[in-house]
């Protein structure tokens, strides 16, 4: 890990000459709704800088919304299959926070440990992250209670910790080493983060859920617990470790493209049958697969609780559904 | 019961209480902004078969127009609002609902009042450029559709797939296709809570599709949704001194 | 497919397509690109996504052996969009695969051993690979049952193969139908597929059972197998779910942790029962 500091006053001279180096530089944009986006900026100046957390996580980076497999043409009986891989531009994503850049990291596990993705790895092997610690947070926030704190480094290229006049800047990958400008980093001795960082209570102990969670299924609290959720893909859609999807055909029988596009598990179709026979028949059954998935089958197999604590998907529900809650619930002894 | 109470988060959340207990966590204040009639139509709600319902304005109609649709008779419900001198007011059947809606049927917010204003003010092109524009950003999370209780149906047309009927994918005209057809299936049935616009994750306003069809609907056949318990459709029905001047 | 993505499927050529009963057709798929027929390796019990350009995937265990080179089958019934797709196409159509995913029966392991098959209907399919690749090597396995039964005759997917099967006196093949389902003609048994099995039992003595069918089979057909002595981890399954992409990552077959695509498809009956009733 190296350690620099940056003015203040350089971080917009850093950031324009990013852009002018032609690599694509997506940051925090404030829209009209009032919500903020990653979006892609031509300069410093459209970069937002006072919020505390995008409405959705960065992982279209890597896992567009919508991606093209491959396209196809088919004539005279036979068919032709065209993917193209080869055209991912340099991408930055500066401004996540660090729950967002460690999702990265279970992102990367996901894609690529078994039956590596290609698209995935493309992607990733294109994209810098360059992460701002959160110097507050709200009470959608629960990073703490997952093992992640507002200034963890986890999973980013680099991470900017603003302290007053200076941002302090610690890089943990070649990949960051190679954005830095030697003109504008200064070395710098270890810093501490502490006060320039959000306080944020932590919810519950992960030791404790990782033990009560082993018989949760069967908990009579799931029924009470999802009442309120309609059925919708928003939490998973702006969550950062999300990855379900669905392959579509879409195009006639001369011409397409197949396409792979973000599906959510909350969804009633998801694992329907062609024979109408649905294995999660109701919502009850769907949001505990969302809360088991996120809290133990990703720890069985991969070792990690996928859950960043970002609270994107308590912000965004429209039923306002809160994941900590619910888990305490359904965990109770 | 279906109410409100204070997430942990300190935002009023839907909540729903099955003992009497648990009455003591209900509040009501003007961010209550759910409109909880949808979960009228949620199979785990419906076993209840007894059910009371904390309805803000929108909600309630919500509920008349629901009625007017043959919903929910096979549950007892009894409705609850809060009025805006913060009396707790008990309807005693839907005929008071009834009065009580037509009695408060408001005017459009300010907010939706310019935005319609500026979005008549666009000309053809403007307008479908601000539209694709807003949709290019469309997640299909079908948010809207989850929360409005004029979306009951149990198969919705997104979920055919012979053939698939709106393109699955968030694209942009797949993205179209989606609004399009839901605004034409609310036309004249949308009650205007907003819901819809309120809680997009990206923050399209999509409720004013259907605040417009509902105001162009009202101009050409003076029908209004969420009025009247017996209620006037206008797409569906016809009646000999409807107008014809459209056809040219 | 390209090894470097497993999103790029192989062009198949449908060289012969056989009706086998009412909406049930078997295919004979042959790789269009001759060096893929040479690369192209599976074991018993893997599937493959089978798709038609514009309309998308389906999923199927490979019904033929791999010892049976040249060429693949799959046995499918139409029922949705895609298999209705594939239905409509033609001898010398050319389809996509991917493939091929998914575990194996663990079959060196039951060298010696005697091998009881249960099975109704549509799922005789996935049973099918495994059985004729036991045919193939018949001096490895001890003594062969297969219990097989469809709601009426005209449902029997297979004929040929199994009057091929009865006529060898090395199979015991015992082949119902659903009361109600027998034709005039009808010589073979009559009665569901559990009650033929309870008045058949098998001897579960230095033997392995594979059981895979309709939920209501395998509701009644279990604990018969039990109690003649079958222990759980000596009775296999196949298990099937909504599948997508089948490497494990579109989430849409997960059973609990199990993703039945890549973890799966074969299971032995103690691996189901630790798992949520989710398929």
């Amino acid at each position: 890990m190296e350690i620099k500091t940056i003015t203040t006053e350089n971080i917009p001279t850093f950031f324009n000459n990013l852009v002018k180096s032609g690599k694509i530089v997506l940051a925090p944009v404030l829209k009209q709704s009032g919500k903020v986006f990653f979006e892609p900026v031509q300069s410093y100046d459209q970069v937002s800088t006072d919020y505390i957390q995008t409405a959705f996580s960065a992982k279209s980076v890597v896992f567009p919304k919508v991606e093209e497999l491959f396209s196809y043409v088919r004539k005279d009986g036979d068919f032709t299959i065209t993917s193209n891989l080869t055209d991912v531009p340099e991408t930055v994503v500066w401004g996540l926070r660090p729950c967002d850049s460690s999702a990265f990291n279970y992102l990367t596990d996901f894609f690529l440990k078994e039956n590596p993705d290609a698209y995935y790895k493309v992607r990733k092997e294109h994209t810098t992250l360059i992460a701002v610690s959160c110097a507050k947070a709200d009470a959608a926030c629960f990073c703490t209670s997952v093992g992640l704190t507002p200034g963890s480094t986890t999973g980013s290229d680099i991470l900017l910790t603003v302290m007053g006049d200076v941002y302090y800047a610690e890089i943990s990958t070649e990949k960051g080493k190679a954005v830095l400008d030697p003109t504008l980093f200064i070395d710098s001795p270890e810093k501490s983060k502490d006060e320039y960082l959000a306080k944020v209570e932590t919810k519950f102990s992960m030791d404790q859920i990782k033990e009560r969670i082993e018989n949760a299924y069967e908990s009579a609290e799931w029924k009470h617990e999802s009442m309120g959720c309609f059925g919708c893909g928003a939490c998973a859609f702006s969550c950062p470790t999300c990855t379900c999807f669905d392959i579509q055909d879409e195009g006639t029988t001369e011409s397409g493209k197949r396409l792979r596009c973000w599906d959510a598990c909350g969804l009633g179709p998801f694992t329907k049958h062609a024979s109408g026979h649905n294995p999660r028949p109701n919502q009850t059954a769907r949001r505990r697969q969302r809360l088991m998935h996120k809290f133990k089958y990703s720890v069985e197999n991969l070792g990690v609780v996928s859950c960043v604590g970002c609270g994107r998907c308590i912000r965004v529900c429209p039923a306002h559904l809160n994941i900590f809650e619910n888990i305490l619930n359904v965990t109770k002894a | 019961m279906i109410g409100f109470k204070e997430a942990l988060t300190k935002q009023p959340v839907p909540c729903f209480i099955e003992n009497a207990s648990e009455i003591e966590q209900l509040i009501y204040t003007k961010d209550c902004k759910n409109n909880l009639s949808v979960y009228l139509h949620k199979p785990e709600v419906k076993q209840a078969k007894k059910i009371g319902l904390l309805a803000n304005i929108a909600t309630l109609r919500a509920l008349v127009q629901l009625i007017s649709e043959n919903q929910f008779w096979d549950i007892e419900l009894t409705v609850i609002t809060v009025n805006d001198k913060d009396e707790v007011l008990v309807f005693a059947n839907m005929e008071e609902v009834e009065a009580y809606v037509q009695a408060n049927f408001p005017d459009y917010t300010e907010e939706e009042t310019k935005l319609l204003e500026y979005l008549e003010s666009l000309s053809r092109e403007e307008r479908w450029k601000y539209w694709t524009d807003q949709f290019a950003s469309c997640i299909k999370c079908y948010a809207c559709h989850a929360v409005c209780p004029m979306c009951y149906c149990p198969q919705c047309t997104v979920e055919c797939n012979q053939p698939q009927w709106i393109k699955l994918s968030a694209q942009t005209t797949g993205n179209l296709e989606w609004h399009t057809m839901r605004a034409m299936h609310l036309a004249g049935r949308c009650i205007n809570c907003g819901e819809c616009g309120r809680i997009c994750p990206v923050g399209i306003p999509v409720h004013l599709l259907t605040v417009k069809m509902n105001q162009d609907l009202f101009k050409e056949f003076g029908t209004r949704s969420g009025f009247a318990l017996k209620g006037d459709y206008a797409l569906n029905n016809f009646k000999p001194e409807d107008k014809e001047g459209f056809i040219k | 497919m390209d090894k470097e993505n497993q999103y790029l499927p192989y062009k198949m050529r449908i060289a012969k397509k056989t009706m086998e009963a009412p909406n049930i057709q078997t295919y004979r798929l042959e790789f269009a690109d001759p060096t893929d027929a040479e690369t192209f390796t599976f074991k018993a019990g893997q599937f493959a996504e089978y798709g038609v350009l514009g309309e998308g995937e389906c999923t199927f265990c490979i019904a033929s052996s791999h010892l049976r080179k040249g060429y693949i089958e799959c046995t499918f019934r139409s029922t949705g969009r895609v298999t209705k797709a594939l239905a409509n196409c033609e001898e010398n159509d050319l389809i996509t695969l991917r493939g091929p995913f998914g575990n194996t029966f663990p079959i060196e392991d039951w060298y010696g051993k005697n091998v009881v098959f249960v099975t109704g209907g549509i799922a005789l399919p996935p049973l099918r690979c495994v059985i004729q690749t036991l045919l193939d090597q018949r001096e490895k396995f001890g003594d062969i049952s297969i219990y097989y039964g469809a709601k009426s005759v005209e449902d029997l997917t297979y004929k040929e193969e199994l009057k091929a099967w009865k006529e060898r006196d090395d199979v015991n093949l015992f082949v119902t139908v659903d009361p109600g389902g027998e034709t005039p003609e009808w010589d073979g048994l009559i009665g569901f597929v559990p009650t033929i099995l309870e008045q058949n039992l098998p001897k579960s003595e230095n033997a392995i059972a594979i059981i895979a069918g309709p939920p209501i089979l395998i509701k009644m057909g279990m604990p018969i197998l039990s109690k003649c002595g079958f222990p759980n981890d000596k009775i296999f399954t196949t298990l099937e779910n909504r599948m997508k992409c089948g490497v494990g990552k579109c989430g849409h077959c997960t059973v609990g942790k199990t993703y039945v695509c890549k973890d799966g498809p074969v299971f032995t009956y103690e691996e189901v029962l630790e798992m949520p009733l989710e398929y």
